[in-house]
């Protein structure tokens, strides 16, 4: 069952569009080098600094999670919260083991999926 | 080199078999889908760009929305490369290994790189980030032939990976009382700003979330 019907998009259009979301994205890489040149190492704003991207990268996971977009978005609220925690557990307990915890969080969500 | 190959390099394939598996799954070319593992290698922003291109946003919107989610790099580029700076350095290998850098390559240097020798840094980081890029090209290819042979609730599960791998990994690494502060003010703050202004949520919650919380540790260091 496929998600959503295929939707033809020019080639041209797509090659053009995927090359300056993948500059966009450099954009802030090369400017980071630029930047990091200028400011000094392990001063008060490379803390700062530190602080934005671990809030950003926490904002946007907590986001996919609790308000997905696309595939995620047909699976219910509580089967995802609760395969997060049994994953986050079972991570925790085996040592911190990424790929238990991922493992388990896969085969978990896909189990109450189909429970459901 | 060798830690690369091991548990990141599986969790990060996963993800990205993920990604495929979504793109075959919405009609987005087997092509398209490489190029942007190979050009962007950044799995939010593919994924953002995927949905909205499909959905007949304008590419403007698009280009915007793929930048603001990839404004973590900046804050992540900072605080790297004066770990693997060396005077003599030509400047241009630092600026081909910075679009190596994502989360993974990222999370991993600032705890290993301090560790290593000066001269040595630069070389562990490009061989842990090169190892990482290919094998997300590989898995987008092999996600993307997978998934017309995927029930949906086995592709339901690997999109779910993708999330999945930041909350374990942020919950387990983050050593530094400072930065788990900031992760918390992420987390609260993220999410509700989406509600209010998804394109802008990302990048307003880490600047608003990462502040308190740098000025939060700060007050406490000084008390």
């Amino acid at each position: 069952m496929p998600d959503a019907a295929p939707v033809a998009l020019p080639t041209l259009y797509l090659f053009l569009l995927v090359l300056a979301c993948g500059l966009s994205t450099y954009l802030w890489r090369g400017l980071g080098v630029l930047l990091s040149g200028r400011i000094a190492a392990d001063g008060e704003f490379f803390n700062w600094a530190g602080c934005v991207a671990y809030a950003m990268i926490a904002g946007l996971t907590m986001r996919i999670l609790l308000l997905p977009t696309g595939t995620l978005a047909a699976t219910p609220l509580w089967a995802r919260m609760l395969a997060c925690a049994v994953a986050l557990a079972v991570y925790l307990l085996c040592r911190r083991n990424l790929f238990i915890g991922i493992a388990t969080g896969f085969v978990a969500l896909t189990a109450l999926l189909a429970m459901a | 080199m060798r830690e690369s190959i091991g548990v990141p390099s599986m969790v990060l394939a996963a993800g990205y078999l993920g990604f495929g598996a979504l793109a075959n799954g919405n009609g987005f070319p087997l092509w398209a889908a490489l190029l942007s593992t190979a050009s962007i290698f950044a799995l939010p922003g593919q994924l953002a760009m995927v949905e909205m291109s499909l959905a007949g946003t304008i590419a403007t919107a698009i280009v915007v929305t793929v930048s603001l989610t990839a404004a973590r790099f900046l804050p992540m580029t900072v605080t790297l490369i004066p770990v693997v700076r060396r005077p003599g350095r030509p400047a241009w290998q630092l600026y081909l290994a910075a679009h190596l850098l994502a989360m993974t390559g990222w999370a991993a240097s600032m705890r290993r790189l301090p560790e290593l020798q000066a001269g040595e840094r630069l070389s562990w980081f490009v061989g842990f980030a090169v190892t990482n890029w290919v094998v997300c090209v590989l898995a987008t290819l092999g996600g993307y032939g997978l998934a017309d042979s995927l029930p949906t609730l086995v592709r339901q599960g690997l999109v779910f990976v993708g999330p999945l791998y930041f909350l374990l990994i942020l919950t387990g690494e983050t050593r530094t009382r400072q930065g788990i502060v900031a992760l918390a003010c992420g987390a609260v703050i993220g999410p509700l700003i989406h509600l209010v202004s998804p394109q802008w949520s990302v990048m307003l919650g880490g600047f608003i979330g990462g502040t308190f919380a740098w000025a939060l540790a700060r007050g406490n260091g000084r008390a």
